[in-house]
């Protein structure tokens, strides 16, 4: 923003806002974040031992399934609305976790399935997720560059 | 709303309950969660020399400190060391597996050895010395089974 002296109106204006603005709880948000997303960790470790357990997995090759249990079942809570309470609840704790994924993919094809499957679902499902996508693509690669680099410099 | 979220409650309580099986717990089924401390197995001939060998194997590795559940599988061919590490030396895992196979190495030049901290190859490390004690359970299947272990180690993702 630029520095230009604000008139009096706004001065006057903003010393309103500043008396009726409404203060925001961050360490309650943070603490109910860290709770949520901790509880969604607890089920994805619990489905990695599942699959160990039950299926010939080692922990080396359990993430995969687990990953795409996680966001089916997110899914599926998107779609019956329970995704959106927890949502509200424990902010970024149910968006940062790969579950968060499913929930950006669904409600965008939620949200615009009156403007038909083509156009509406097809065309938007990926709004916030194909960004999601694209620089997790991104960064694997220049991850996987550096590392390939390293082993060829002898450095790990 | 209650009403329905305490039928759901009570409708997943019953459905998991249902999953305790034949009631049968073995350690391998609890291998996860507790120490199993299991003896060492040998698939090979039966010699004193054999028996001495893995169980020195066992010992030393259970002597470093960043460990605490050790199972020690060998065949004629391959000795396979599974290892649970302590929680907060899981940091250093890579570090832990170096030192010891340059340790084991070192001690037994003869031996071909495929070191895991991996759960899952413990679980079925734990699993093949409880059906070694079966009397049907023939060298041949051991055999079989510890090479799928292996191959199931070097699988990647």
């Amino acid at each position: 923003m630029s520095k230009k002296t604000k008139t009096p109106e706004q001065q006057q204006y903003e010393k309103l806002e500043q008396k009726h603005e409404l203060k925001r709880p961050v360490l309650k948000n943070c603490i109910r974040a860290f709770w949520v997303g901790g509880l969604i960790c607890v089920v994805g470790q619990a489905i990695t031992y599942f699959y160990i357990y039950f299926f010939n997995f080692t922990e080396q090759t359990a993430g995969n399934p687990t990953v795409a249990t996680m966001i089916f079942i997110s899914m599926l809570l998107t779609g019956f609305g329970v995704y959106d309470r927890l949502g509200q609840f424990g902010g970024a704790g149910s968006a940062v976790p790969v579950t968060g994924f499913g929930n950006a993919v669904i409600s965008a094809a939620i949200e615009h399935r009156t403007e038909g499957f083509v156009l509406g679902v097809g065309g938007n499902m990926f709004k916030l997720a194909g960004s999601v996508i694209l620089f997790g693509v991104f960064s694997a690669f220049v991850v996987a560059l550096i590392k390939t680099l390293l082993i060829i410099w002898g450095v790990i | 709303m209650k009403k329905r979220l305490l039928s759901f409650i009570a409708f997943s309580l019953i459905l998991l309950s249902g999953c305790s099986g034949d009631g049968k717990v073995t350690d391998s089924d609890l291998a996860l969660l507790k120490t199993t401390n299991p003896p060492a197995v040998l698939i090979d001939k039966n010699t004193r020399g054999n028996m001495d060998l893995v169980e020195n194997i066992e010992h030393d590795v259970e002597k470093m400190k960043e460990l605490y559940d050790v199972a020690v599988v060998k065949s004629n061919g391959d000795t396979l060391v599974a290892y649970k590490v302590k929680h907060l030396q899981r940091f250093h895992m890579k570090k832990i597996e170096k030192k010891m196979t340059k340790m084991l190495e070192e001690k037994y030049p003869d031996e071909n050895f495929i070191v895991s901290s991996d759960y899952k190859i413990f679980i079925e490390a734990v699993e093949l010395q409880e059906k070694m004690k079966d009397p049907d359970f023939t060298d041949n299947k051991a055999k079989k089974k510890l090479d799928k272990i292996i191959k199931l180690k070097n699988e990647m993702t």
